[in-house]
């Protein structure tokens, strides 16, 4: 698998479009929303009474973190772009299921919601759903003949 | 927070939401109708600002006004930027960013009365 194919036709990967585009435009909008309401929450918490629960509010910082860095990188979509955002998206996937099974086990420990608290039910649940899905539109949009992927399964 | 304003913003925004969805559904790409609006909800909700600040000096609303201030200015970037990031994308999915944008103004106005109120 080689990245010289010039009959790959208009492959928009190419240049790192495929990420934001069509349905991808949306997938970014909705990250984007998150980042702006998970970065607020944080920032207020923190900035007003980080020391009534700084466990919970360290998570604010560091979901609002990912949810940031999973935006610019599906913006941007190049190849190291794609990387990033893979990894931004696995994380918060481990972050919802772990955070949010923790809110419901140890409720003590977080006193005050974050996004992930109880699998993102503040937020009808897209949390949860949104790395799944953008996971998956990553996949959908992997160049042909990137990484190990067999060739012609994108 | 000025409930006739507040009342105005989401039922503008639940239309305009409800416009980019029909051009979503149909497979248009966005056009001035959904800039429009959401040109119509960005002023209301400018319009929201002045009275909202008006209002906190006058002492109302909630004791802790910081989460309110930080809606009340945040949400301004939504429309704005929902118009800019949807008009690149000439397929049904720009209007589809139109219709996230519109939604969450909407669902941020009716968060922003439960703390205006204190009813969180």
């Amino acid at each position: 698998m080689s990245e010289q194919n010039p009959a790959s036709e208009q492959n928009p990967a190419v240049d790192g479009a495929a990420t934001r585009s069509g349905p991808g435009r949306l997938l970014v909008a909705v990250y984007a929303i998150f980042a702006l309401a998970a970065g607020a929450r944080a920032g207020v918490q923190i900035a007003t009474r980080f020391s009534e629960a700084p466990l919970a509010y360290t998570l604010s910082a560091v979901a609002a973190l990912i949810y940031i860095l999973a935006t610019v990188a599906l913006a941007l979509g190049g190849r190291t772009s794609r990387r990033v955002a893979f990894a931004a998206l696995s994380v918060e996937l481990a972050g919802v299921l772990i955070v949010g099974t923790l809110s419901l086990a140890d409720a003590d420990a977080f006193p005050d919601a974050t996004v992930w608290s109880g699998f993102g039910r503040g937020y009808a649940f897209i949390p949860l759903v949104l790395p799944v899905i953008g996971l998956y539109w990553l996949r959908r949009t992997r160049p042909a003949g990137a990484g190990s992927a067999p060739a012609g399964t994108s | 927070m000025t409930n006739w304003l507040a009342t105005t913003i989401i039922v503008v925004s639940l239309l305009g939401a409800a416009y980019g969805l029909v051009a979503t559904l149909r497979d248009r790409a966005m056009d001035w109708g959904h800039l429009i609006a959401l040109g119509v909800v960005e002023v209301l909700l400018i319009l929201q600002v002045v009275l909202g600040f008006l209002k906190l000096a006058d002492d109302e609303g909630p004791r802790d006004s910081a989460t309110f201030i930080g809606y009340m200015l945040g949400i301004l970037l939504i429309p704005a930027a929902g118009a800019g990031w949807g008009v690149l994308e000439r397929s049904r999915w720009g209007p589809a960013v139109i219709v996230v944008a519109c939604l969450s103004v909407a669902a941020m106005i009716a968060r922003m009365d439960q703390i205006w109120t204190g009813n969180v």
